[in-house]
């Protein structure tokens, strides 16, 4: 009896009667006081808090270094032996900038290693999600054993390598097989090592991108590709087709990632495999310019901050494309999945 | 019997089937890691291995030759050098250290950077920037000022890291704060060593901040959802599900955390390697690369430890 008589009330009130009826109960002060004056509330402010101060913080420790450099770059040498300058130039000059942009050929060396990055990137980010695409989606004989293999070559530094890679390179053979005719090929000094480290998915930490892809392709569902295998399309093409144009976040994360690991590069671009400078290079231009050399009480402290000058030059591109790229960037490793 | 060997002959000539051709795609696929692993790394790592047993003589135009000389390298390595061991065990032992800190810190930051608040974009672009920046030549540039600073303490300040972490926040204070905590001396300095070494551990978690990330993200909300339907707290959310889910990620973090601090060439004993290849005196070379397997085989060892430690841990959600 009872139950029916409710039932049939709460049938009548409509769903906004029965909200001003609620309301109507507590005044705006009362809501108000039950809103913020709760712990719940109070536990939550300051948790925010202290979440926003230490996000700061930490950015303040990640981008001091790169202010201080920027702004010491500006520093003239009075600056320097003037004890009350601390962070901000009193005698603000351009001199360090302008003269190893001019005596270091910054320009020549910009667009060298904009053209071996850009090639580089390009090449190990198509090669390694050809790779990846190959370890997740298809099951062949050894492919655990060959999945084994790119563990190890992410794990053996090409440090541990230098000698032998090296010698590979210096007296370039496959098997005594351009031995035998007696061909003798010095890749020292040009671009191939690279070339051929990035076509095979061996070059700077390749194995990571290969298992980054890997993850990736593993979340694509398998009926997508089975649709277009029954349309008839072939393996080849529905990979370039289909999934490639799929897979562009994270491609970008991937190229980003090469392309600017090989911009900072001073393993490859180097000695022992460049040891002439034919080919100027960005980190060549890290050196004193004849017209900034001088000699005072502190020339220590100068030349780190001119070598400064040239790391902040050298990155100064590369912060710019990540200031656009960052959110494609930071998307795409996101939309990877990577599960275990 | 004659029909069945007629269909025998029959499933020969049939093409070859669905899985077969895809097998032999997958090949395809994967095929540049094969012919670059064969063609390339193999021969590289084994004349790798043959260096540090032998000793070079370069013969101008006809290459090279090698001597065997047995386990010469190893000896003057291990017993003869008179830094390498100490820079080893030293690096070994920093790298105990510092992995935990790394692990635990992206991990955290992670999941700070993964939740909902006001200007979540612009400190996630600020936290990937060392990922972006500050490797190789930058942080070869930062070694040589950090040399500078130390010789020159005071007036202005280099921007190399490290040493400013000093200025940042004062160790007495810490000290004192922990040391009236009864949580023990060894904690307390671990404590110390790591807030003393933050900028360090900031600049080299950005990959696995990301790896982290790209895990919670994986996380089914549907699973929050029930537990704060159940009335979970936080704290009991993140015990009981954030962190069993986000186990795998731990374990191949830790594992490329090793890796990674092991390779970088801000490494002690990869640069002291590094040196030994460019100045060394007695069979320079030969000797770097027997240096370098050492140090890697004591990684590695490293790295199944760590692996072994930690997969005992690990939660998969699905096994397949």
């Amino acid at each position: 009896m009872n139950n029916n008589t409710t039932d049939a009330q709460l049938r009548k009130i409509s769903r906004k009667e029965m909200q001003i009826d609620f309301e109507g109960k507590l005044s705006f002060k009362e809501r108000l006081r039950l809103k913020y004056f709760s712990w719940k509330f109070a536990g939550e402010l300051v948790y925010k808090i202290f979440r926003f101060v230490l996000l700061i913080g930490i950015s303040y420790i990640i981008i001091y270094p790169f202010l201080t450099k920027i702004l010491n770059s500006f520093m003239s040498p009075e600056d320097l032996v003037d004890v009350t300058v601390k962070l901000i130039p009193r005698h603000p000059n351009i001199d360090q900038w302008k003269f190893i942009i001019l005596e270091n050929d910054y320009f020549l060396a910009l667009i060298n290693t904009a053209l071996i990055s850009l090639g580089c990137a390009f090449f190990q980010t198509l090669i390694c999600a050809i790779i990846g695409y190959g370890f997740a989606k298809f099951k062949f004989k050894g492919r655990n054993l060959l999945f084994l293999f790119v563990i190890i070559t992410m794990l053996i530094p090409h440090d541990t390598l230098l000698l032998a890679m090296f010698m590979k390179f210096r007296y370039f053979d496959i098997y005594g097989l351009f031995g035998l005719f007696g061909l003798e090929i010095n890749l020292i000094n040009t671009v191939w090592p690279l070339f051929f480290l990035s076509i095979t998915g061996l070059a700077f930490k390749n194995g990571l991108y290969i298992f980054i892809f890997r993850q990736f392709y593993r979340g694509v569902p398998d009926e997508l590709e089975e649709a277009a295998y029954i349309d008839g399309t072939g393996v080849f093409k529905t990979f370039f087709q289909i999934i490639l144009p799929l897979s562009i976040p994270m491609m970008t994360t991937v190229f980003l990632f090469s392309f600017s690991w090989q911009w900072t590069d001073t393993f490859y671009t180097a000695s022992p495999f460049f040891t002439t400078s034919d080919i100027h290079l960005l980190p060549n231009i890290v050196e004193m310019p004849q017209s900034l050399k001088m000699d005072f009480a502190a020339t220590g402290l100068w030349e780190s901050i001119v070598t400064n000058t040239c790391g902040m030059l050298v990155i100064l591109p590369l912060f710019i494309i990540f200031l656009f790229a960052q959110r494609q960037f930071v998307e795409g490793i996101e939309r990877s999945g990577i599960v275990g | 019997m004659n029909n069945t060997a007629s269909v025998k002959v029959a499933k020969k000539k049939k093409p070859a089937s669905l899985d077969a051709k895809k097998a032999r795609a997958g090949w395809f696929f994967v095929l540049p890691f094969v012919i670059g692993f064969v063609i390339l790394y193999i021969p590289m790592l084994i004349s790798s291995i043959e260096f540090s047993f032998s000793k070079i003589h370069v013969l101008g135009k006809a290459g090279y030759a090698l001597e065997f000389i047995g386990l010469e390298n190893y000896r003057d390595a291990l017993f003869s050098d008179a830094e390498f061991v100490r820079t080893l065990t030293e690096s070994i032992q920093q790298l105990v250290l510092d992995v935990p800190a790394i692990v635990i810190f992206s991990l955290f930051m992670a999941i700070v950077l993964n939740q909902k608040m006001l200007g979540r974009a612009v400190f996630r672009a600020i936290f990937f920037i060392p990922v972006i920046l500050a490797t190789g030549l930058i942080d070869q540039i930062d070694q040589g000022n950090a040399a500078m600073d130390y010789m020159n303490s005071g007036g202005i300040d280099t921007g190399a890291g490290g040493a400013e972490s000093e200025g940042l926040i004062n160790t007495m204070d810490i000290t004192n704060l922990l040391g009236n905590m009864v949580i023990g001396t060894e904690l307390v300095e671990y404590v110390v060593g790591v807030v003393n070494n933050i900028f360090n551990i900031v600049n080299r978690s950005g990959v696995q901040m990301l790896i982290f990330l790209s895990g919670l993200q994986s996380i089914s909300p549907a699973i929050y959802e029930s537990c704060k339907m159940d009335g979970a707290t936080g704290w009991e959310t993140f015990w009981k599900i954030t962190f069993p889910m986000i186990s795998p990620m731990i374990l191949v973090n830790t594992i490329y955390t090793v890796i990674d601090s092991f390779t970088s060439e801000s490494n002690v004993v990869m640069r002291y390697i590094n040196r030994v290849y460019n100045t060394g005196s007695l069979r320079p070379r030969e000797l770097s690369s027997a240096m370098s397997w050492i140090y890697f085989l004591l990684v590695l060892a490293l790295i199944g430890l760590v692996s072994l430690l930690v997969s005992a841990f690990v939660f998969y959600q699905r096994r397949d």
